[in-house]
This record gives C-alpha cells, sequence and structure tokens, in this order.
C-alpha cells in the first residue's frame, strides 16, 4: 500500500501539473468556435439560420484576417467572432468589395466577443475582417460564425 | 430631493452611455482592401438554401415544380459520386422549400447511400436518419439544419482523410444545381432583383481555379463543367450594370445541361 502510494503520488505529481496548464496548450479553434456559437445563440430565436461550418485560426495580437463571403442581397446577415481567450479583445467587421464598410449601427464587439450585422446593398462578395485587437496569449485562436434570415 | 432626481439621471445616462461605448464598435468606413491579398482566406460558398431564401423575397416560386428525388444511376469514380453528392443536398433543400416530405425522405437514403459509396457513410448515417425523421413530422427548419450538418460532415470526414479535392465538387455540385434552380425561376418570371443573385463572380473564379488543380480528375463531365464556367463567366460578371434576361436564360441552359450531365452516365 505504501508502495502504491509513493507511486502515485511521483507520476500524479506531472500529470497534475500538465492538467493545470491544459487550457494553454490544448485550446483548439473548436473552443473558439464554442464561444462564436454562444454569442449567435440569441439570433437564432429571431430566425436566424446559423450555418454549421465555420472558419478559424489563430492570429498574434494585432493581428487581422479576411473572409471572402458572397452575400445575396435580400437576406440578412450576422457575422460572430469568439475567442476562448476571455482576456483577449476582439473585433469582426464587413467591407463591400470596393473597401467600403457595409455594416448596420447595431454591430457590437465587447471583449473576447464581437458581431457584424449585415443587409446587403448589392448581390456580391464582402469581405469580413477579423481583428484580435488585444490578447494576453501569443497566438489567439479565433472562429467566425455566420447566420442568415 | 431634486437635486437627488437629478444627480441619478445623470448617473443613469452616464451609465447608459458607457455602455453604448462598450458594445460600439469602431471600424474605419473605408479600408484598402489589397493589404488583405496575403490574409484573404478563400471565398466562403454559400449554401444553396441562402439563394433560394433570397429568391423567396422576391415573390411567390412553385418550388414543387423544381423537386427531384429520382434516384437515377450509381457511379463507381469518386469524383463523379461528390458531384453528385452535392446536387442531391442542394435537391433536398429545394424539396423543403417545396414542404415535400416524401421527396425528403428520399432525398435523406439516396444522400446516406453515396456517402457511403465515397467512404464516409459513418458520419452521414445519424444526419440522414434525422433527416428522415424531421421529414416525418414536417420540421421543415430541421430538416434544413441537419442538410446542412450532412454536407458539413460530409466535407469534414473528407478534409480528414485528406480528400478536399472531392469536399470542393460536394460545393460544386450544390452550386450548379442551385444556379440551374435560381435561373430557372428567374427565366420565367424576370426581374433584375432576381436576376441580380447571379452576381456571383469571386465565387466562379474560385471554382475555376479549384477545377484546374484537379487535373487527376481526368472525367469528361469535370472538363465539360469547365468549359461551361468560361462560358458563364462573362455572363454574371457585369460590375455594376443589370444582368439581362438573355444571360439568366444562357446560365440556365449551360447549367440543366451540366444538371443531366452529373445525374445522368456518360
Amino acid at each position: 500500500m505504501h508502495l502504491l502510494a509513493k507511486i502515485l503520488l511521483r507520476y500524479s505529481s506531472p500529470l497534475l501539473a500538465l492538467m493545470a496548464v491544459q487550457p494553454a496548450i490544448f485550446a483548439t479553434v473548436d473552443d473558439a468556435q464554442a464561444f462564436a456559437l454562444q454569442a449567435a445563440e440569441p439570433y437564432v430565436k429571431q430566425g436566424f439560420q446559423v450555418r454549421e461550418d465555420y472558419w478559424g485560426g489563430d492570429l498574434g495580437s494585432g493581428e487581422k484576417k479576411a473572409v471572402r463571403q458572397q452575400l445575396f442581397k435580400g437576406n440578412e446577415y450576422w457575422f460572430w467572432l469568439g475567442t476562448e481567450v476571455d482576456r483577449a479583445k476582439v473585433s469582426v467587421h464587413v467591407y463591400d468589395s470596393d473597401g467600403k464598410l457595409a455594416e448596420e449601427s447595431d454591430s457590437w464587439q465587447k471583449g473576447h466577443f464581437a458581431a457584424a450585422h449585415v443587409v446587403p446593398k448589392v448581390t456580391g462578395s464582402y469581405f469580413i475582417i477579423v481583428n484580435i485587437e488585444e490578447s494576453p496569449e501569443e497566438r489567439t485562436h479565433w472562429a467566425l460564425v455566420y447566420g442568415f434570415r | 430631493m431634486i437635486l437627488f432626481t437629478r444627480h441619478v439621471k445623470l448617473s443613469v445616462g452616464m451609465l447608459f452611455g458607457l455602455a453604448l461605448c462598450a458594445y460600439s464598435a469602431q471600424a474605419p468606413q473605408h479600408i484598402d482592401i489589397k493589404q488583405f491579398s496575403t490574409t484573404v482566406e478563400d471565398v466562403v460558398v454559400p449554401l444553396p438554401n441562402e439563394i433560394f431564401l433570397a429568391l423567396n423575397k422576391l415573390g411567390p416560386v412553385n418550388w414543387q415544380e423544381h423537386v427531384r428525388s429520382d434516384k437515377g444511376p450509381n457511379f463507381t469514380e469518386r469524383p463523379r459520386i461528390a458531384l453528385l453528392l452535392g446536387t442531391v443536398i442542394a435537391d433536398g433543400f429545394i424539396a423543403v422549400q417545396a414542404e415535400d416530405a416524401p421527396a425528403v425522405k428520399d432525398i435523406g437514403q439516396r444522400v446516406l447511400t453515396l456517402a457511403k459509396g465515397i467512404g464516409v457513410g459513418n458520419s452521414i448515417t445519424p444526419h440522414a436518419k434525422a433527416i428522415i425523421d424531421a421529414a416525418d413530422k414536417r420540421k421543415w427548419e430541421n430538416v434544413r439544419h441537419e442538410l446542412d450538418r450532412t454536407q458539413s460532415s460530409v466535407q469534414q470526414a473528407m478534409k480528414e482523410v485528406h480528400d478536399e479535392k472531392l469536399s470542393q465538387l460536394v460545393s460544386l455540385g450544390g452550386w450548379l444545381r442551385g444556379t440551374e434552380v435560381l435561373t430557372s425561376v428567374v427565366t420565367e418570371h424576370f426581374s433584375a432583383g432576381g436576376a441580380e443573385l447571379l452576381h456571383q463572380p469571386d465565387l466562379l473564379s474560385y471554382f475555376q481555379t479549384r477545377l484546374q488543380a484537379m487535373q487527376e480528375f481526368n472525367l469528361p463531365i469535370i472538363h465539360q463543367i469547365q468549359d461551361a464556367l468560361v462560358e458563364v463567366k462573362p455572363l454574371i460578371d457585369v460590375g455594376d450594370r443589370h444582368i439581362p434576361a438573355e444571360s439568366v436564360k444562357k446560365v440556365n441552359e449551360i447549367t440543366t445541361r451540366l444538371g443531366h450531365g452529373i445525374v445522368m452516365k456518360d
């Protein structure tokens, strides 16, 4: 019994240490997606169909990424951005193919969540600009989901 | 008391203002898109029902006219199955628009058979069952959601086994079927707004680039689609101008021809 306790003590310490840092090491884009979907949740009740697919990756603090997307006039879209890094500050904005801001004024940003609302004036390509404005992490996972109605 | 009320009003106002600041997103009114030239992701391919939803808002559409649930032949070439799978999923969205439960159930079965043929049946089985269950209960929103999940799961499973090209063919099949139906509806009842939904030049360029990188898929249907996209491009890439009725009709002829090519054996 004494031997068993010793073995447990010896091998459990590194395991416990690993478990303690687990969020930093094993956090993935899937975690970021869970936060993006959390931001989308209230809008589903308003009739938005949230698409199953999502777009994501990791960016350094201050870095931006553009996602090009075909939008259709007549539909209404929300884009939701999330990250699992709760002290990060993220933003998402939508521009038309000429680089003109195309989002509605109720688009919002709050810590590690952000959302942009678009009612396209024309059918065509739009650019969704994802930005990790601030983050305590060297690389910050992000995920973007969208819904339409 | 008046002073106290004024203080309360002022504090509430300030709090409201601060809350607004926290939520308002400061964004430049204009950006140079070219600065993102190296960080732009591929074009996001819309689901067929995004187009159908926009089309529905332009006026009533007789969706039943476009429902297609025949089983068709079985293929052995994986690229052909992938193209057909995308087309059949798009047919599922059309059957949902028409609220045609028997067609949706047939399509659910067909999706499963095709997914098995391409080696991703396991990930699709629960979705196919959910499609059939939801169609039985006429829960159309659930069917739409499951069709979306089906496409996403198929593509995810393909990516996991490094079959990205097949995944792109699923998207292409869905886009072609969606465009075929869109142009058919707009040809019947032409409107500038309906024709404008065809303005998708970046999406078309995206598919052209992807097809160029599929040289190992040396199949007649792939070559036919490549040639057809060259024909379609000038018809829909019109800048700020309107897409005329003749162009819509021409795109419909091309996509209908391709649709037959995808569904039928050579």
